[in-house]
């Protein structure tokens, strides 16, 4: 219908009037809460497909193996509503959260400095590539035999586990950065701490904004790994408890409950995040005509 | 007083292939101080890259560029430089203002004038009342004179231009012109100006230095004789003056051919 009305009118035209026009016309805002309201129904029919495919399952295995989603749930809810629970996810997120936070200072500065200088990138280039491909779980075992059942050795794993991997996407995010924009900042004689906060982050906002989200869903992977060993707390304790009286609905309910403080934490605040700092970059409408 | 003395200046550049391509082949002149200089010549010859030597971003092979400046204006400091980039070479990540503040923090100017001279420059751009906004959502043309009013904020000592007006419609650029033309005055500033346009050159110039196709020699130098202040388009001196270095200009094009 609506192609029929616009057949008359060059599209380029069309769009570049509904854009510029817009921010003067107050339908703006009603057009703007439609999209949203589309993203967000996308993204919960996602969700539902996935429940979907479980129920499925969940008729064809029997409830041992693979639990109704639904009394996975309510475990998840009883789970929520013992007072504990809060404690051993802030007990696994401080982990997750410390460790991420340790190899993200390191991997930043790095990574910018193998990305602008040479011989840091020969130096650094052997050990980052080995890194990657050290197992989370040996990382795991090494720093328990090393720091003992510590919460240091829950914060080393994570740490090194994700570093090498940050380091790697900041690097390569940061060669690619402009050198026309590094030029005009050296003639404008600004200083070093200018070019990496003013000039460089900017540029690798889209690298770090990955790295985050690769970052953390590793760091995660990681702490259950770390809690599994030996630990009397967080979620991979749970995890192994529910493991030893085969419960897999406990398994998957605790899993669940973690997944979903993950994905409280990946759309409010990393896309809180992300929002606020790329608001200076137009969306990108690849496949419009 | 300052001025830029440019003596056989020789660079190379590396081709793809491993060869070296000659593309400054013994420039030399001799630029006006406290007026506009505007270098003259065809796409491609390397006049961009004489202004990216000037500014200290690219090494001559051989030959000298030096900015001689009287210590009496400037002390024993080299004299500030703004640079005007042949693309606008924006921060999309600030707004219009921020990025001419970057550019008045780079050069140490004190924060109490910024927001007075960022008014000033972009009023006179015409973009005041885009300050708040981010260079994406600009035209071309607009991200143009954001980069013009970067340079002329500083009010450096020695400002290089690169074809500022290039993507500007006739009006706005002859507005720019005159404006740009008392700044320099007011200021006293030694500015270098590269152009294509002829009608440019001469209306700018105080000296003209026309340039060959690439290797870029000096073919001709032209000093203006009238002041920037008695240039009037139509009239039949100046108009026989533009025509004289047109002449040069088409001369050096039928030599090629
Ligand atoms: N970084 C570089 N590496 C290799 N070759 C270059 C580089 N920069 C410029 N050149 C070459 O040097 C020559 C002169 O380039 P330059 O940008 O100075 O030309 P120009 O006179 O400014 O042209 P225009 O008027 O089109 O802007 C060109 O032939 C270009 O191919
Ligand atoms: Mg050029």
């Amino acid at each position: 219908m609506e192609k029929q009305d616009k057949a008359l009118v060059v599209p380029g035209e069309a769009e570049s009037f509904d854009r510029e026009d817009a921010p003067v016309r107050p339908s703006r805002k009603a057009a703007s809460r439609r999209k949203a309201a589309w993203d967000n129904s996308l993204r919960i029919g996602s969700i539902v497909a996935i429940f979907f495919i479980w129920w499925i399952l969940s008729l064809i295995f029997p409830p041992t193996l693979i639990p109704k989603p639904w009394e996975t749930l309510a475990e998840a809810g009883a789970i929520i509503s013992t007072g504990n629970f809060f404690v051993e996810i802030g007990n696994t997120l401080r982990r997750v959260l410390v460790g991420f936070g340790l190899a993200m200072a390191v991997s930043i500065p790095l990574g910018i400095l193998m990305g602008t200088l040479r011989r840091m990138e020969s130096f650094f280039e052997p050990p980052v590539i080995l890194g990657l491909t050290m197992p989370g779980l040996i990382w795991a075992v090494l720093m328990i035999m090393f720091f003992g059942l510590t919460e240091t050795s829950a914060y080393a794993a994570v740490a090194i586990t994700i570093f090498p991997m940050l380091t790697i996407s900041i690097w390569q995010g940061t060669k690619s950065i402009d050198k026309d924009l590094i030029d005009m900042s050296n003639v404008f004689q600004a200083t070093p701490v200018m070019k990496i906060v003013e000039v460089i982050l900017p540029q690798l906002i889209s690298h770090i904004l990955a790295a985050i989200r690769y970052g953390l869903g590793l760091a995660w992977k990681v702490v259950v790994v770390v809690e599994m060993f030996g630990f009397s707390n967080g979620v991979g304790y749970q995890v192994v408890r529910g493991f030893n009286v085969f419960s897999m609905k406990t398994v998957l309910a605790w899993a669940l409950t973690f997944l979903i403080v993950m994905i409280l934490i990946e759309f409010g605040l990393i896309g809180w995040f992300e929002r606020s700092v790329t608001r200076w970059r137009p969306r990108v409408e690849a496949w419009r005509r | 007083m300052a001025y830029i003395h440019v003596d056989r200046a020789v660079k190379f550049f590396p081709r793809e292939d491993g060869t070296e391509m000659l593309v400054l082949d013994g420039v030399s002149f001799d630029s006006k101080a406290y007026g506009i200089t505007c270098l003259l010549g065809p796409s491609g010859c390397g006049k961009s890259t004489l202004l990216n030597v000037i500014s200290g971003l690219e090494r001559l092979d051989r030959g000298r560029v030096e900015i001689i400046s009287n210590h009496r204006d400037t002390g024993a400091r080299p004299p500030k430089l703004g640079y005007v980039f042949q693309d606008p070479r924006l921060l999309s990540w600030k707004r219009v203002e921020d990025n001419l503040i970057f550019a008045l923090k780079g050069m140490k100017v004190p924060p109490s004038e910024w927001q007075e001279r960022v008014h000033k420059y972009l009023d006179l751009v015409g973009l005041l009342e885009f300050r708040k906004q981010y260079p994406l959502y600009l035209s071309g043309g607009m991200r143009q004179r954001i980069g013009l009013a970067r340079g002329l904020v500083v009010q450096p000592e020695v400002l290089l231009m690169d074809e500022p007006y290039s993507k500007l419609d006739q009006l706005t650029a002859r507005k720019l012109r005159e404006d740009t033309l008392s700044i320099c005055a007011l200021l006293k500033q030694t500015t270098l100006l590269v152009t294509h346009d002829v009608e440019e050159a001469a209306y700018m110039g105080d000296r003209i230095v026309v340039m060959s196709a690439r290797p870029a020699r000096v073919v001709d130098i032209f000093d203006n004789p009238f002041s920037a202040l008695e240039r009037n388009l139509d009239d039949v001196h100046f108009i026989e003056f533009k025509k004289k270095v047109l002449q040069t200009v088409l001369n050096l094009v039928k030599e090629e051919v």
